[in-house]
């Protein structure tokens, strides 16, 4: 037999070495009686010669190897019919375990998945991203020149793969647009992909001079085809090109990075569906195409790295004003949903969140601490008990432990279906791709694992240590723990407040501009490779035929519409050593009155207006605090203040100190500029007319007309999401704190039973006792408030620059979140007292 | 019992001799004690305390195996048998015991009084 034999037929080996035992005692004893002994003393001395019969089998049994493992088991098991005696106390233990460590287990899944999970693709191992740097400079994509040169010269990447979004796309003259991109011939094939039907790209067959194809997503197969198989072969019309159909990706593909799309374009071809473009040929071309690259066996990234920067250096003689002075290549793994590196703003909301959910953590193990603290009360006797029966403290102590751990493992048992639940709700609410899944992996498991254990230490050691230490006065932890609980549940509830109050700022403010009767037009002139005389011709005419459409009041020009674009710019000056950021935006003369923007000092531009600036107010107010900004030289330009007009918070909606700088368009804007139409009425009925006339200008062209309150809508329901998302975390912050208040109190008063009733006896007024009863949770309770509101004050300064531009300090929030977190704490503390002013006092003072 | 010949056998000692008895055949707990009692002319008497225990080891470390069977009384016992590893162990353990034993007789015989 080996170990693990030895250890599950435990049972069958204790009865055979009985039976083997009492074999031999009875052959002695037959003996014996052979040899005259009458029964009796046979039995009697057989006895005697065994010594104890129990010792022999304890020894038998060490040499299983397997002892220690089964003493656990009968801790487990003692541990299994503690918890049983006490089902009220388990199942609000396990709840709130599952409640904390389910919350973690979450986040830490889809952190899992976007960013520790590999994307299945072939070899995930040597797919790496690679990106330029340079000391002034970060972006995501190069140049295709550059990338070209790389694929061709580099011997450490066995492939190099390109990808490019393209704007959203019109699919046979459908409203609705898909979202394309364009990848490299050599996509598929590199990423190990399959085909649901068709064939996918074939570096061989589709370059740029083969007949125009395209690929479709199972998705968009399913959505807009009906997984119809014949779609295989025939046209479509993409942005008004004709292209075929040439196959359906598998379900299951893996797009690289966070893209997507819809349907996949050879990059070959790229000058064919976006009509007038250059992105392969150009090296200045401003298009962001993402470089990938298979790393050549046995090759690591700092020598990939190194021999890039070489072929960098050479590159530099052939476009000299393509590549940056020190400029430098970043290679990360390729093969994740999201990688850190990128953004900038990812990291302090990655913290932000993973301290959130380590205080829902916290909460819960503070709160089971307390409610454990309360039992031990309870459960005295007992270990008095197996104490004066000759227990060991450390066996006392490993079997309480053991009862903690299998409270911690139950929690975690019951924290993984309740994440799987939610967590399959956000991906398919979130539309993520078919890859993605909730099930739990082995990293899930071991985290939830390593929560419960580290749960089970948390709210378990120290009352046990106290419990077997038979100390009394346990005071100083259990202020401890209302203090952690409250100061925690304090700074959940006062950011689930702060969010709220964004929310409803952002709804029904005033954003300081009109965004209801607006419509925009971005007619998408840059990636169709206009040249500024040509935009500006296309958007004088534009703007000629709206003016004469009946219903329109007001057209302008805007290089940034307001609530369209996700991405905004932004610049920044140094006031006094102050730097102040700034949203810069270039328009027409006619944009104020189109947005609704109030005038008030100065002019606004003239048509054909240089060398002005206009200011909103609060940057002007801000620069120039005393003086009147007109014309004032704008920092190191050669332009002049000429008007200052209302704060808007058009580019972020609820950052009510936004500040504005308002350019008049230099011939390099034109292109990138959108058209801004104020409609009279319903903007809705004028939608058909303004597409009409801007597909008929220039028919290479697909406008993209978006209506304002679209953009509103989605922007605020982002803010929402959130409000949310952290109401819900506050929610069960307070659901774990009057759970543990709730435990705490009832052990305060079942300490003090006897003086409650002496004092109850003697006549005392009930408010008192309440009050010295309460008392003692009073500095903690202020305490934890206290270090509540310092934390939210010092977090808010990362939410308003991750997330929003909230107020941190917004009073409201902080006082009502704390008059809501002491009411629910009295009202915590009422129930066990007011249970403790009903008992029998006779009954009470005679116990003992 | 004629005389307390009880002396503690050197560690490790026991298992050899139960090793032994048990190349003879399968045997059972009580009458490998008898045997060992009995070859050793009741100097050896083997206690219980000690002989289960090594059994149970040995059968651990795989050189014994067991199985119950009836006894020439027809009562159910638990007959161990040497194993292919058991029987190596036996091999390498006589040896060792013979080598230990012949070097402490050659120093125990030598004569008192004379230097080495």
């Amino acid at each position: 037999m080996n170990w693990f034999q030895r250890l599950s037929k435990t049972g069958r080996m204790e009865k055979e070495l009985d039976a083997e035992l009492r074999f031999h005692f009875e052959t002695q004893v037959a003996e014996k009686i052979q040899a005259g002994m009458t029964e009796a003393e046979a039995r009697r001395a057989t006895r005697l010669e065994f010594g104890g019969l129990e010792q022999i089998k304890q020894d038998c049994r060490e040499g299983r190897g397997t002892l220690w493992l089964v003493s656990i088991v009968q801790d487990l098991r003692f541990g299994v019919r503690i918890l049983a005696r006490a089902p009220g106390f388990s199942v609000t233990a396990i709840v709130v375990l599952a409640l904390g460590i389910g919350v973690s287990t979450l986040a830490f899944s889809l952190y899992n998945i976007a960013a520790l999970q590999s994307i299945p693709v072939r070899d995930p191992a040597t797919l790496v991203r690679i990106q330029r740097r340079s000391p002034e400079n970060i972006t995501p994509g190069l140049p295709y020149a550059s990338i070209a040169y790389y694929r061709d010269n580099a011997k450490s990447l066995s492939a190099v793969m390109a990808t490019m979004s393209a704007a959203p796309m019109v699919l046979n003259q459908e409203e609705k647009r898909v979202s394309a991109t364009f990848v490299s011939s050599n996509y598929f094939s590199e990423l190990g992909g399959s085909a649901a039907n068709g064939r996918l790209f074939d570096a061989a067959r589709d370059d740029a001079g083969s007949a125009p194809v395209l690929i479709l997503s199972f998705r968009l197969w399913q959505r807009k085809f009906d997984g119809d198989p014949s779609i295989v072969g025939k046209a479509v019309h993409l942005g008004g090109k004709p292209a075929t159909v040439i196959g359906v990706a598998s379900e299951g593909f893996a797009s690289l990075g966070t893209d997507d799309p819809d349907i996949w374009l050879p990059l070959l071809q790229h000058s064919y569906f976006v009509e007038g473009s250059k992105p392969l040929a150009d090296p200045k071309f401003e298009g962001l195409i993402a470089m990938w690259g298979r790393l050549a066996p046995g090759i690591s990234v700092p020598s990939a790295a190194r021999e890039l920067l070489l072929l960098t250096n050479e590159l530099r003689k052939i476009y000299p004003t393509v590549i940056w002075d020190h400029e430098y290549i970043v290679i990360t793994p390729g093969a994740h949903f999201l990688s850190f590196e990128g953004g900038p703003g990812a990291p302090p909301v990655l913290a932000l969140v993973g301290l959130l959910v380590f205080l829902i953590l916290a909460i819960a193990c503070a709160n089971l601490g307390g409610l454990l603290m309360a039992r031990g009360a309870d459960r005295q006797r007992e270990i008095e008990l197996r104490f004066n029966l000759g227990a060991r403290k450390l066996r006392v102590f490993r079997q309480l432990l053991t009862e903690n751990l299998l409270l911690g493992s139950l929690g975690s048992i019951a924290a993984l279906p309740l994440s799987y639940g939610v967590l399959r709700l956000v991906l398919v609410y979130s539309n993520a791709p078919a890859w993605m899944s909730a099930m739990p992996d082995w990293r899930v498991f071991l985290f939830t694992s390593a929560m419960g254990f580290l749960a089970a230490l948390l709210f378990g050691f120290l009352p046990t240590l106290q419990m077997v230490r038979r100390k009394k006065n346990r005071s100083l932890w259990h202020q401890f723990v209302v203090c952690a609980q409250v100061g925690a549940s304090c700074v959940l509830l006062i950011l689930a407040g702060l969010l709220v109050r964004a929310t409803l700022h952002t709804l029904y403010s005033d954003p300081g501009f009109g965004y209801e009767q607006v419509l925009s037009i971005d007619p998408g002139m840059s990636e169709h490779g206009f040249a500024s005389a040509q935009a500006q011709t296309y958007l004088d005419q534009l703007q000629n035929r709206l003016r004469a459409v009946p219903g329109v009041t007001f057209v302008s020009i805007a290089r940034v519409p307001p609530l369209v674009n996700t991405i905004v710019m932004m610049t920044s000056i140094d006031v006094d050593g102050r730097r102040i950021m700034i949203y810069p935006n270039w328009v027409g003369p006619e944009f104020f009155q189109t947005m609704r923007i109030p005038l008030l000092r100065g002019h606004y531009f003239h048509n054909g207006e240089k060398n002005a600036v206009i200011l909103s107010e609060s940057l002007a107010r801000k620069r120039w605090p005393t003086e009147d900004p007109i014309g004032k030289q704008w920092e190191k330009s050669n332009s002049v203040v000429v008007g200052v007009v209302g704060n808007t918070r058009a580019m972020e909606l609820n950052n009510t100190d936004a500040t504005e700088i308002y350019y008049p368009p230099a011939a390099d804007d034109f292109p990138a500029m959108s058209v801004l139409v104020r409609a009279a009425g319903d903007p809705n009925t004028l939608t058909p007319a303004i597409k009409a006339i801007a597909g008929s200008i220039d028919i290479g062209l697909y406008p993209t007309i978006t209506l304002l309150t679209a953009g509103f809508r989605k922007n605020v329901s982002i803010v929402e999401q959130i409000a949310a998302i952290i109401s819900l975390l506050a929610s069960i912050a307070i659901f774990l704190a009057v759970v543990g208040l709730l435990g705490l109190v009832s052990y305060a008063v079942s300490q003090r039973t006897k003086e409650i009733a002496i004092r109850l006896a003697l006549g005392a007024d009930r408010i008192e006792i309440f009050a010295a009863v309460l008392r003692r949770f009073a500095w903690p309770v202020l305490l934890g408030l206290i270090a509540g509101v310092a934390i939210t004050a010092g977090l808010s300064q990362i939410l308003r620059r991750a997330l929003y531009g909230i107020s941190g300090l917004d009073p409201i929030s902080y006082v009502g979140a704390m008059a809501i977190l002491i009411g629910i704490l009295a009202a915590a503390a009422l129930l066990p007292i007011r249970r403790a002013f009903q008992l029998d006092i006779a009954r009470t003072l005679h116990s003992e | 019992m004629s005389t307390p010949s009880k002396f503690d056998l050197p560690q490790g000692t026991l298992d050899l001799l139960i090793l032994r008895v048990v190349a003879l055949g399968p045997i059972h707990g009580y009458a490998i004690a008898q045997r060992i009692q009995m070859i050793s002319k009741e100097v050896l008497q083997i206690q219980q305390g000690s002989l289960y225990p090594a059994l149970h080891r040995l059968e651990n470390k795989n050189f014994l195996v067991a199985e119950w069977g009836p006894t020439e009384t027809g009562r159910e016992a638990k007959f161990y048998r040497l194993t292919a590893k058991g029987r190596t162990q036996l091999k390498t353990e006589t040896e060792t015991w013979e080598r230990l034993t012949e070097v402490v007789a050659m120093i125990l015989q030598h004569p008192l009084g004379e230097p080495s």
